[in-house]
């Protein structure tokens, strides 16, 4: 008597949404099916990987990061050299630099670069904000009108913000909306509602639903991620069927058992491994729970992830 | 499925003899629902009432024990497929892989790499548990053997992974009494693989070279009467193992198919030869997704730390919150002169905002109650963080004999707390620090 | 003249002199000249968004007149004028474009004339957030130059967006106003037919920012009247080509404002003879709320302050409710009877107090709105506590008229007064109740004698009758329960259903915080359950309760009863303030309450309890509720209700004791019901509790098997 799996398949699906336009355009969701359940029924749009590069440039990255980007001298450098790597399907320009708390780098700065390096590369683009939420209304309206007509994800609109961001990015200039939210399926969903009503179009956003490095509260974000999947297709709820991206590399490139030095540490071992294995296991944990996309900084971490989502789908 | 205590109740003696060790029957039905104790712990269910409940009551997936003595620990025995349903029970163990083609050189320093990896967080010892031991045919049985012995004395509990049921009769004959996996059966050999195990009282591992032969091979073995088995997603491709765990707990678990509900063993170190970081991300994979056992080439620091991290917060009851231990945190090479923070035991609460306050660079004594493990605001609700708790904790814990400064910092979200706490702890100056975490840098800087 | 006659005429005047303009250029330049406003992608946008057709050439700008003139129909119908106000708006906007012909650049500084499509992108945002809460257009010259000044002025202190048409345009310009885009004053041109251009930036806003496929005019229109908040204000003379375009101004949803003793129109064309009254007029009309950010104190405001307490020695004065009579209250009012952000003070000031000295005091807030509901009240008036204790050097304790005030001496000397109090209460409650309270004024008394006469004659009698409506409250009153879903995050399938009796089970949210909380927050935890078809009366089983748990717990629930702990229970969540359970022996339930740490006769503690009870399931038997819960009416109703209590922590039963008695006496008729429930002095075991129980003759024993 063979084995009889029950299908797992769905008659709800998770939206499709295209991000950026060309040849190298990529496509999110679609699936009706759980992450990975390939057995239940095919997946025809397999989860992407994003490499992360931030206003900083060079010298804001880690040290075991900087050796792949010998020889660039400026951030569109880093872009041009960002994408040729093996598994890079999309660039997220982390505008991390413009928090008023911190370094408070004026707009027009951090627009600059957005528009070089758009101008430089042609992978769909994704624009990170600094936290702030008034800096980041301010950040996406502008980034929003230099990436006209290039499909970016504003990556996001908050529940203090989503009105600016909704407009500017979602109405204004028909750009992707990132909705963030914390680890809350009940709060994602408001904030889907909030910017659908607004008029932003359901289709065109992309969720953030929180994230944390692995061993960190990681417990809510597979839970969240659960039901917002299981709600999405076993109840069929529209409000919750948008793609999910999560930005993994902010998260696990801050804390210590990514950054401690060897010397810190000399038990823990080579910083490099333990800076990889944190974001290639966070973002392993991300996608198994139901993220579409995921934003990683390392480029072994973004060969790895690759791998692993093309051995599963 | 799942039979609700009233039910239980009404089947139950309804005498309160406490023999059972539970108060009142009442007690000891809710609890035998709930999965936390046997049946068979009450004498006078009768035989008609335990028979009717039995299957009622039986778990979807079977509870197997592996190991011997303080080495002993559960695999299984989940009920649900989400954590949010209700939670996750037995976590998920990890081993490292060592073959009997390997030289001694080569074993020694995996034992030795695997054995630097122990260390507590969060009240868990964090080490890897096991370790497979895999039979290499053209070094011979003698050597399997020998390597099996080597091994068996580390603290670890073995998996023989050994399809030759000579060989595997030869090494469980060394090492038996620890409990080892005898993870050996196949559709060829099962029946003396069976007998093997049972004679032996160790738990057999099952393979199938595709769904179906496994699905098969766990149905005979259970004809046979074996139901002490875990079983091997299969090896020939990422996409097969991760169908085989998926499927195999789905159908347990969803459609009552008992023939599945085993543990599973996924071994990446097969799945990613040679490709550290790919097995890194499996084993996390695998975690999150129904992998009892995962066995790996190698667990240094580096696959460790997020990888017992990730497994502590997934196996965390959501009922339960995780806590840490309250004390005091010294934090950036704080001293007795350092400025005091303090907040509640919830780690969450806990790692976000050690987490800050380790970014902000200013040494600090982080002081953490017990306030139940819950969060800031619902430890204020319940009363479990308040102004007398606080001071009671600072007395009990002599912290004005450990720590000579006075300016203690509590969470914005408490800010109501700072009249009575300057009340009820003469001498300090409490400062109300932001809101949120991710203020705290800018507090402690703005501070200085 | 009709009101409509005045339209048409209008309308036909404007029509002449568009139809002659048209003729003129095409006779100059021939039809193939090409006509277009600079920099906008939405070629004529009025004439666009409204037909769907584009205007590239002189000919086809004729042709589109001839699509106007069907525009123009003459019964004297409302619609007729409406389409006729239309059709003189795209009438000035084919006036206007003829002028840029030619690539001429007819409008000079500070005239705008044509906005660009990047101006409607930049403005657009802050309209859609509400950071430019309104647009006013002013049309024609003010009475006199500071009129104009004050009026504009009034605007963009708000951050109303205005736009200038004719002779106030010369009136700022005399006065030496600024004006420009960066300032939010925009002066458009010096003709009528220059207002286009507004309505074209309304046309634009709702083609980029409402999604409105040009030619549908419908759509078009209802996106005008609800997301672009404008309006007029006209003033007179009026001569008919302006009351042509206010017809228009008003099809998109804008009323007009005049001071022109001219026909009115309920809610579209108001009189307002009074130039200084167009701000509070104009808002009133178009529904504007004005947001407030910061609250004009003389000393810091935020919650890092709420703990701080104000000792007796630096204190400058206190008012304390248990000594003299105070009190703080809110009342609803009608919009006529209420002066926003009216503070007025009746009796002396703090500065003539002597230091360290007691007083009475009394501040009332007076609210009106379209959606105030009486019932929300107390629960604006809940929060005066922490709205007044976040100011620095001051404190508030109690609540009604038992309150204690206290003002720290530091704070009296940077200039804090009794009025201040009054700035606070208005700009928190404005800011957050803003869906509620359109408007707010507030009465500070220190008057001794008229607090004393206010608390007895207006506050205690208000009190009253609110404890009154809570009591007579009921399941069977309400139309509608309403969900809490708040604590999903650590509970996922939790569904509190709230209801007058049976409040969340955190002790925490009652009936009336679910619906102020609602209507707040429409897409917050509260959200609204009907409960017309009931399945069961007596376990309180609705259908559409059902549907609404099985949605809200997405569906891990499909069924629950609302007054049984047997059949379906609601479930638990975690944060119950109390757990009862069913004992078998005594055929009732014990009650346990999260402080009492002890075992209980069901042979399980609260935590016990608890880990078996918690988390959204549901669990027949026991059930997680709030302590007020207990002497409801509808505590397990379908058991045979509170009879059915048979233990209790002594603490709880004390909490209790005086409203359950008063239950048990109305529902069986028993007299001090409580001396009948045992507690953890009297047993902690089944049998003991027995023997209590039948000594005292308790009603449960002889009552239905529970099971």
């Amino acid at each position: 008597m063979p084995f009889t799996a029950k299908s797992g398949k769905f008659s709800a699906s998770i939206n499709t949404l295209t991000m950026g336009t060309g040849e190298k355009a990529i496509v999110l969701g679609g699936e009706n099916v759980l992450p990975f359940y390939t057995f239940d029924a095919p997946i025809e749009n397999a989860p992407k990987v994003g490499i992360e590069i931030t206003d900083g440039g060079l010298e804001a990255e880690p040290e075991c990061v900087k050796k792949y980007y010998e020889g660039c001298e400026t951030i569109v450098d880093m872009a041009k050299k960002a994408a040729t790597f093996e598994g890079v399907d999309f660039l997220s320009i982390h505008l991390e630099g413009g928090d008023p708390n911190g370094e408070n780098k004026p707009t027009e700065e951090l627009i600059k670069i957005v528009k070089e390096v758009a101008e430089a590369v042609d992978l769909p683009i994704v624009i990170s904000g600094c936290k702030n939420v008034e800096k980041d209304s301010e950040i996406f309206a502008k980034a929003s009108e230099v990436l006209s007509g290039k499909n970016a994800v504003m990556l996001a609109a908050k529940e203090e913000n989503y009105k600016n961001v909704g407009a500017s990015a979602g109405l204004a200039y028909k750009q992707i909306v990132g909705a963030e939210s914390a680890d809350d399926i009940n709060l994602a969903k408001q904030l889907n509602v909030l910017l659908t009503q607004l008029g932003v179009d359901a289709k065109s956003i992309v969720m953030n639903v929180g994230t944390a490095a692995a061993g960190y509260g990681y417990e809510y974000v597979v839970s969240t991620m659960d039901r917002i999947k299981a709600a999405a297709l076993q109840q069929g709820d529209a409000t919750l069927q948008m793609p999910i991206i999560t930005p993994v590399a902010s998260e696990t490139w801050g804390i210590k058992e990514s950054i401690a030095t060897e010397e810190d540490m000399p038990e823990w071992g080579d910083q490099e491994a333990r800076g990889i294995d944190m974001e290639v296991e966070t973002a392993a944990a991300d996608l198994a729970s139901g993220s579409n996309a995921v934003i990683l900084k390392h480029p072994v971490s973004v060969a790895t992830i690759s791998k692993m989502i093309k051995a599963l789908v | 499925m799942a039979l609700k205590g009233l039910d239980i109740f009404k089947l139950s003696p309804k005498k309160n003899c406490k023999e059972c060790g539970s108060p009142t029957c009442m007690a000891f039905s809710m609890k035998v629902a709930q999965g936390a104790v046997s049946i068979d712990a009450c004498p006078y269910f009768s035989e008609d009432a335990k028979a009717a409940m039995s299957e009622a009551t039986a778990p979807p997936m079977k509870t197997i024990k592996v190991g011997a003595g303080e080495n002993e620990m559960v695999l299984g025995g989940e009920t649900v497929l989400f954590r949010h349903e209700k939670t996750f029970v037995n976590k998920t163990r990890y081993a490292v892989d060592i073959c009997s083609c390997m030289d001694d050189a080569t074993i020694e320093a995996k034992v030795a790499e695997l054995k630097h990896v122990d260390y507590e967080r969060i009240g868990e010892r964090m080490y890897v548990e096991m370790i497979d031991v895999e039979y290499d045919p053209a070094s011979g049985a003698d050597r399997y053997v020998e390597v099996v012995k080597k091994v068996a004395g580390e603290g670890r509990v073995l998996i023989l992974d050994c399809q030759d049921v000579e060989v595997a009769k030869a090494a469980l004959d060394v090492c038996k009494d620890a409990k080892p996996v005898l993870n050996g059966a196949n559709a060829q050999n099962y029946e003396a693989m069976s007998k093997l195990a049972t004679e032996a009282g160790v738990v057999l591992g099952v393979y199938g070279a595709d769904e179906n032969e496994l699905f098969d091979t766990l149905a005979a073995l259970e004809k046979l009467g074996n139901k002490n088995l875990v079983f091997n997603a299969c090896t020939s491709s990422v996409k097969a193992a991760f169908a085989t765990a998926v499927q195999f707990r789905k159908a347990a678990i969803k459609d009552s198919n008992r023939t599945c509900g085993y543990p599973s063993i996924v071994n990446v170190s097969k799945l990613a030869k040679g490709d550290s970081h790919l097995q890194a991300a499996l084993l996390s994979l695998f975690t999150v997704k129904y992998g009892s056992i995962v066995i790996a080439e190698k667990i240094s620091y580096a696959e460790a730390l997020p990888l017992y991290g990730l497994r502590q917060n997934v196996f965390t009851d959501p009922q339960k919150p995780m806590k840490v231990e309250p004390g005091i945190y010294r934090i950036n090479g704080a001293d007795e002169n350092s400025i005091c923070l303090t907040t509640v035991d919830f780690a969450l609460t806990y790692f976000v905002v050690s987490g800050e306050l380790e970014r902000s660079g200013v040494p600090c004594n982080l002081i953490i109650n017990d306030a139940g493990g819950l969060s800031v605001l619902t430890s204020w609700a319940a009363g479990k963080f308040s102004s007398s708790s606080i001071a009671k904790f600072f007395q009990e814990q002599d912290i004005e004999g450990k720590i000579k400064c006075r300016k203690l910092c509590i969470p914005g979200k408490v800010a109501v707390l700072k009249g009575e706490l300057e009340a009820k702890m003469p001498g300090w100056e409490i400062i109300v620090a932001p809101r949120e975490a991710v203020q705290l840098v800018k507090f402690l800087k703005d501070m200085q | 003249m009709t009101l409509f006659d005045v339209v048409f005429s209008g309308n036909d005047a404007v029509y002449g002199l568009t139809e002659n303009a048209i003729n003129e250029a095409i006779a100059k330049y021939g039809e193939d000249k090409a006509v277009a406003f600079p920099d906008t992608a939405y070629s004529l946008p009025c004439y666009y968004g409204v037909t769907g057709t584009k205007v590239g050439n002189l000919g086809e700008l004729k042709a589109a007149l001839g699509v106007v003139k069907t525009l123009m129909t003459r019964e004297q119908k409302l619609n007729d004028a409406f389409m006729s106000g239309v059709a003189t708006a795209l009438c000035a906007e084919f006036i206007e474009v003829l002028k840029y012909i030619d690539g001429a650049t007819p409008y000079e500084a500070p005239c705008y004339g044509h906005l660009a499509d990047a101006v409607i992108r930049e403005l657009g945002v802050p309209l859609v957030t509400g950071d430019i809460p309104g647009v006013a257009v002013l049309l024609g010259a003010a009475p006199t130059t500071e009129d104009a000044v004050a009026l504009v002025k009034s605007y963009q202190s708000q951050g109303i967006l205005v736009t200038l048409t004719g002779g106030i345009i010369d009136q700022l310009e005399e006065a030496g106003y600024k004006t420009g885009a960066n300032v939010r004053v925009i002066p458009l041109g010096k003709d009528v037919t220059s207002v286009i251009h507004v309505v074209s930036v309304a046309i634009r806003a709702a083609l980029i920012f409402g999604n409105v496929t040009p030619g549908d005019a419908g759509a078009l229109m209802e996106y005008t009247m609800k997301r672009v908040p404008a309006f007029v204000n006209a003033f007179a003379p009026l001569d008919p080509v302006i009351v042509a375009c206010g017809a228009g101004a008003i099809a998109l949803g804008f009323p007009v404002v005049t001071n022109e003793d001219t026909f009115k129109v309920p809610k579209s064309l108001i009189n307002q003879p009074d130039v200084s009254k167009f701000n509070a007029t104009s808002l009133e009309a178009r529904d504007i709320k004005i947001k407030i950010t910061n609250i004009d104190i003389p000393v810091a405001y935020a919650s890092a302050f709420e703990g701080e307490i104000i000792r007796r020695k630096d204190m400058q004065v206190e008012f304390d409710g248990s000594r003299v009579d105070c009190f703080e209250l809110v009342q609803t009012k009608e919009m006529s009877e209420i002066e926003d952000h009216k503070i007025e003070l009746i009796g002396p000031d703090i500065d003539t107090f002597e230091v360290g000295s007691k007083h009475s005091l009394a501040y009332i807030v007076e609210v009106a709105g379209k959606s105030m509901q009486a019932d929300f009240e107390p629960v604006i008036e809940r929060k005066f506590h922490s709205y007044l204790n976040c100011v620095e050097g001051a404190y508030h304790t109690g609540q009604r008229d038992m309150f204690r005030i206290r003002i720290g001496k530091d704070t009296f000397a940077a200039g804090f007064r009794a009025k201040h109090i009054g700035e606070i209460l208005y700009a928190k409650v404005k800011s957050e109740f803003a869906a509620v309270v359109d408007k707010c004024q507030v009465k500070i008394i220190t008057d001794a004698e008229l607090c004393t006469k206010l608390r007895h004659e207006l506050a205690i009698p208000v009190f009253d009758k609110r404890d009154e409506r809570l009591l007579t409250l009921t399941d069977e009153s309400v139309d509608v329960y309403y969900s809490c879903i708040m604590c999903q995050a650590f509970s996922p399938s939790h569904v509190c259903v709230v209801t007058p009796e049976r409040l969340g089970l955190c002790g925490a949210v009652s009936w009336l915080d679910a619906k102020a909380t609602n209507e707040l927050d429409p897409q917050g935890p509260c959200q609204v359950i009907t409960k017309e078809r009931p399945i069961d009366e007596r376990i309180g089983e609705y259908e559409d309760v059902n549907e609404a748990v099985n949605k809200f717990s997405q569906g891990a629930l499909d069924d629950v009863s609302l007054y049984s702990i047997i059949e379906k229970p609601m479930t638990s969540c975690g944060c119950f303030e109390c757990i009862c359970g069913i004992e078998p022996l005594s055929n009732g339930v014990c009650i346990a309450n999260r402080e009492y740490a002890g075992m209980t006769p069901i042979g399980m503690t609260f935590s016990e309890l608890a880990s078996m009870t918690g988390g959204g399931v549901q669990t027949p038997g026991f059930m997680g509720h709030g302590k007020h819960f207990i002497a409801s009416k509808k505590f397990m109703k379908a058991e045979g209700g509170v009879a059915r209590i048979v233990w209790m922590p002594k603490e709880l039963k004390e909490q209790v004791a005086e409203r359950l008695n008063a239950t048990a006496k109305e529902l069986y008729n028993i007299d001090n019901f409580s001396d009948m429930i045992g507690d953890e002095t009297i047993a902690e075991d089944p049998e003991t509790l027995l023997a209590f129980l039948e000594e005292k003759g308790h009603p449960a024993l002889s009552m239905e098997p529970m099971m």
